[in-house]
């Protein structure tokens, strides 16, 4: 065993349970081309709803987290990907350091030390090392989603004392313990390390812990519990038994729902509402009340359909069975008789609506501020539902044949698109992206029904895949039948779960995959425990390593005291 | 409140060791030399940076002007040079992007060639390549509370176009409050005022740094080379937040043209026109104080993203929509909407312009201190254009720009003035940009 490996496995073994995976040197040496145990693989930032709930899981649910995340990126389709590249800038770890200065003054407040404490302090007013070593390991197990190595805990068991010895109180120095833990890297980041398994299709399987973070934050969305930490200290979540325990209770929990939400947020890119704007010069019923509640009423069309009816993922596009508010009800044009804030609710036959491309947060998250975009919805149906990326526009392209003089301005999308078509290069795309766009056309930027358009009759009639259609209704029909629907979910929760997209060597998984997904009826609690006992769910790929960072100027002269002064 | 039994007396005797800290300072002139262009302590006025970006570049036939060098006329999109900033301002036409086999990405590319030197293979990415204010923000950026300070008036756009490299953008404060917190909130000392005392609980945050800071050797030591580029930007915000801490503890020079602002109020979230004007308003000012009490001395500022969706009320496309559909009129020929919002765009370049000149500072204004480089995405937005993208030179640079020159060239590489506008604020650079765009020659009529 090397050196490294040994530190490794011997600082984790003073933890209360020794370290799952510590690895032969016959193992070490198996995968000594691609990454040593113990190594790092992989880092994904937090992404916000990722931070709020493992802080309200370690801490409590009445926490409040104030403050702003770094902008999330999106890869692939997905957040959790961008994640896996994601870093933090200045500007960004002032805000941690805010919120996690924040966080350890509320959990460290008088009224909830009953509550956080495993150990009464000697005294509330100086330093007590015992106790804050085991306050301190306690939550920084949860917070690390490991065990903390021996320097990591003595470092803020002696921060801790420090302050608390000078302030005279020793909740102080255990506030300012808790800053530094919900600071590291180690808690911003999941750092996944390579485990000593042997790999997968090529892939590095992670270690126990980086299991039970994906296991985790796949179903639950938040931090590794307690039994799912217990089960990767003993080594037992590396068995095919122990996962499955672990996979038995965790989608066996009402908790399921969260990742289902979570993972259909990030999907579905519901994060655009953040930024929302409309003009109320139109829009008189917008208001963020209505972007918040249009959110919401996704989530729970999706949870109920998806997870607590069992049913049909392609019923998505058809299901005509959603839940309102009053605030809704008036977007949609519909009465709204429930004293409650949110009552099912079942569009008619008939009412144009069918399934989330016909709900507020699709018509109006891929609209203009004023206006909506055949092309913009056209664009974010294929990318979203069928993982089918629209080429960027050309860089030099002339709009003037398409849009004529003031005189001959067309009145409908429809006609502007389709001069389009004089467009050779212009057409190869919209061909693919606009059919669908256009058969929305019956909603407005703010997912309002209407009929006419600047005077004009819409016409919603379209032709994609060879098939002509008609409207939202007859889009819902088609992409249902669609096997690059159930095939696209799929890729994306493969993705989401390992931090990668499901491409180039890991295709294969994902047909395979998508073939048991549609065995099964497409049915979502079913597949994910599939899909969360599947060895390839664990691996990390390397990617090769970048060139060297750095802006293309060459600097002429500089000094090591400008360096210093940098500080790089 | 947090409980704490520190105070300044034990902050003075146990940690600064005694150090004495002067109290009760006057203020002012006195601190500025005889010919006002240094601090009386010798030291030199620092060279400000500011980027200014605005989406969809400008109209052409508008904005270029037609005299070539000194005294150039002042064409109508650039009517806020009237007045005196023209003198101050180098307007540099005919500049080009070379493409070098790479895609050109819609209202990406020019903006990435001008900051890094090099046309992205990925689109909404840099190619992993810092933008050259990084470069400025080493070395002038030292000393000051923040490294820079990124900030839009349009509200959402919280991605900047500055980056260190792994295609991670420096998060840009979106409201004129949360700038104003972030500036002059809490850890901001007024240095014209005579009670300072540094504060024991910037201490403690750096005890709380140095802590988070012990595990990073081991860490690297684990990490793979995909991930160690982002884990050092990870230590390196760790290290400006603890420049910052710094530079609280310390005490802070007078600075004569210092006046802390109010804090202002935020409108509702919306995009159209007059928000956009509120928010960059409010936000110069801000930004022209923090660069004045010398809270920084590098800014990057986005007015609107490259495909901006700021709107007039009431009207139905945005503004990107409306350079790709609307019509150009016959007889004025051009698109008079996109005109409009282009001048409007310019136009809060131009308010950026007028409030740093307009505060004085030792022997002229800000402005005469600060090296402004005004830049957009497109040439022409309408096809999408990359040649001619408006870019401007504005500031003295304590006295090395020699500004009031058009500057026309016949389609040398962007680069030169990103390489221009490096030498100017102070960087001992030698050469910038890649490819065709690889270049070691600035513009040196207008450096004096």
């Amino acid at each position: 065993m090397s050196m490294r490996a040994l530190a490794l496995c011997g600082v984790f073994a003073v933890a209360p349970l020794a370290l799952a995976g510590c690895a032969s040197d016959t193992s070490l040496q198996a995968n000594a081309s691609a990454a040593k145990p113990g190594e790092v693989v992989g880092m994904r930032r937090l992404t916000a709803a990722q931070y709020r709930q493992s802080v309200a899981d370690i801490f409590g649910a009445d926490i409040k987290v104030q403050g702003r995340f770094e902008p999330e990126v999106r890869r692939e389709g997905l957040l959790a990907v961008g994640a896996a590249g994601a870093a933090v800038s200045a500007a960004g770890m002032e805000q941690y350091y805010a919120m996690a200065a924040s966080i350890a003054e509320q959990a460290t407040a008088e009224g909830r030390r009953a509550k956080l404490m495993p150990c009464q302090p000697a005294s509330a007013k100086a330093a007590d090392d015992v106790c804050a070593t085991q306050t301190l390991q306690k939550y920084g197990r949860l917070l690390y989603r490991r065990p903390l190595l021996p320097n990591e805990l003595a470092a803020r068991v002696k921060l801790a004392h420090a302050v608390s010895t000078q302030s005279g109180d020793f909740y102080a120095g255990l506030r300012e313990g808790f800053t530094s833990l919900l600071t590291a890297p180690d808690f911003l980041f999941r750092i996944e390390r390579a485990g000593s398994g042997r790999p997968v299709d090529g892939a590095m399987p992670v270690d126990a812990y980086a299991r039970a973070s994906r296991l985790s934050y796949m179903l639950w969305n938040t931090t590794p519990d307690d039994q799912l930490l217990r089960a990767a200290e003993t080594g037992d979540l590396l068995t095919p038994a122990g996962l499955q325990a672990q996979i038995d209770r965790l989608t066996a929990s009402p908790r399921l729902e969260e990742g289902v939400e979570a993972f259909f947020d990030d999907m579905l890119q519901l994060e655009l509402f953040d930024h929302q704007s409309k003009d109320p010069a139109h829009f008189p019923k917008y208001s963020q009340v209505v972007a918040t509640q249009a959110r919401e009423q996704t989530l729970r069309t999706v949870v109920d359909l998806l997870v607590r009816r069992n049913g049909d993922y392609r019923d998505i596009f058809t299901s005509r069975d959603t839940f309102m508010t009053r605030g809704l009800a008036m977007v949609y044009k519909v009465p709204y008789a429930s004293k409650a804030d949110w009552a099912p609710y079942t569009f008619p036959a008939g009412s144009g609506r069918s399934g989330l491309l016909t709900q507020i947060s699709f018509l109006s998250l891929f609209s203009h501020p004023a206006r909506s975009s055949p092309t913009k919805r056209g664009v974010a149906l294929n990318e979203i539902f069928l993982c089918e990326v629209t080429p960027a526009p050309p860089g030099d392209v002339d709009f003037s044949q398409v849009n004529g003089d003031a005189a001959t301005v067309k009145k409908t999308v429809r006609l502007r698109l389709e001069a389009h078509a004089t467009d050779e290069t212009c057409a190869s795309c919209h061909s693919m992206v606009d059919p669908p766009g256009l058969a929305l056309e019956r909603f407005d930027s703010l997912g309002e029904y209407r009929e006419f358009e600047n005077g004009e009759r819409i016409d919603v009639k379209a032709e994609m895949d060879g098939q002509i259609f008609e409207g939202a209704a007859g889009l819902g029909m088609l992409l249902h039948e669609n096997p690059r629907a159930p095939a696209c979910l799929v890729r994306n929760l493969f993705a989401s779960g390992a931090g990668r997209p499901a491409v180039g060597p890991d295709k294969p998984t994902a047909q395979a995959l998508a073939k048991t997904f549609t065995e099964g009826g497409y049915r979502l609690p079913a597949f994910l425990k599939q899909l969360a006992a599947n060895p390839a769910l664990y691996t990390a790929r390397l990617a090769p390593a970048p060139a060297l960072p750095g802006a293309t100027t060459k600097v002429a002269a500089r000094s090591p005291s400008s360096l210093k002064e940098t500080g790089r | 409140m947090r409980s704490s039994r520190f105070n300044r007396r034990s902050i003075l005797r146990g940690v600064l060791g005694g150090a004495t800290v002067g109290m009760g300072l006057p203020l002012l002139d006195l601190f500025l030399d005889g010919n006002g262009a240094a601090l009386a302590s010798g030291a030199p006025l620092p060279t400000r940076f500011a980027s200014f970006f605005w989406g969809l570049g400008l109209t052409p036939t508008r904005w270029e002007p037609k005299k070539v060098g000194f005294d150039y006329d002042i064409p109508p999109q650039l009517a806020f040079l009237e007045g005196g900033l023209n003198k101050k301002t180098s307007v540099f036409t005919g500049f080009t992007v070379g493409l070098d086999g790479r895609p050109s990405h819609p209202h990406w590319t020019g903006m990435a060639a001008i900051m890094t030197g090099q046309c992205p293979v990925k689109d909404k990415s840099f190619d992993r390549l810092n933008s050259f204010d990084t470069v400025i923000s080493d070395a002038v950026g030292g000393g000051t509370r923040f490294r820079s300070i990124e900030a839009t008036p349009f509200r959402g756009a919280t991605s900047s176009y500055s980056s260190r490299g792994e295609d991670a953008f420096k998060m840009a404060d979106d409201s004129p409050l949360a700038l104003y917190t972030r500036l002059f909130g809490q850890g901001f000392h007024d240095p014209n005022s005579g009670d300072w005392a540094p504060d024991p609980r910037v201490l403690v945050k750096k005890s709380v740094l140095s802590t988070v800071k012990e595990q990073r050797d081991v860490l690297w030591q684990q990490t793979g080379a995909s991930d160690r580029a982002r884990l050092e930007q990870y230590y390196t915000s760790v290290r400006e937040l603890e420049q910052k801490l710094d530079a609280e503890l310390r005490q802070p020079a007078p600075a004569q043209a210092c006046r802390v602002p109010e804090a202002p109020v935020d409108l509702p979230r919306k995009g159209d026109v007059p928000t956009v004007a509120y928010n960059n308003k409010h936000m110069c000012e801000l930004i022209a104080m923090a660069l004045a009490c010398n809270q920084t001395n590098v800014v990057n500022y986005v007015f609107t993203p490259a495909t901006s969706e700021m709107y007039r009320p009431g009207d139905t496309p945005v503004y990107h929509a409306h350079t790709h559909e609307e019509p150009i009129d016959g007889k004025l020929g051009y698109q008079p909407i996109s005109s409009e919002l282009a001048d409007i765009s310019v136009g809060g370049f131009g308010h950026f312009l007028k409030t740093l000149d307009n505060i004085k500072e030792g022997d002229g204004t800000l402005l005469d201190h600060a090296l402004v480089l005004g830049y957009s995405d497109t040439g022409w937005a309408k096809i999408h254009s990359i040649d001619n993208i408006p870019m401007l030179l504005v500031g003295g640079a304590n006295g090395r720009h020699k500004g009031g020159q058009h500057i026309k060239v016949g389609a040398d590489p962007v680069t030169r003035v990103s390489l221009t506008a490096q030498q100017l604020a102070g960087v001992p650079v030698g050469s910038f940009g890649t490819g065709s765009m690889a270049t070691s020659k600035p513009i040196t009529e207008v450096m004096a």
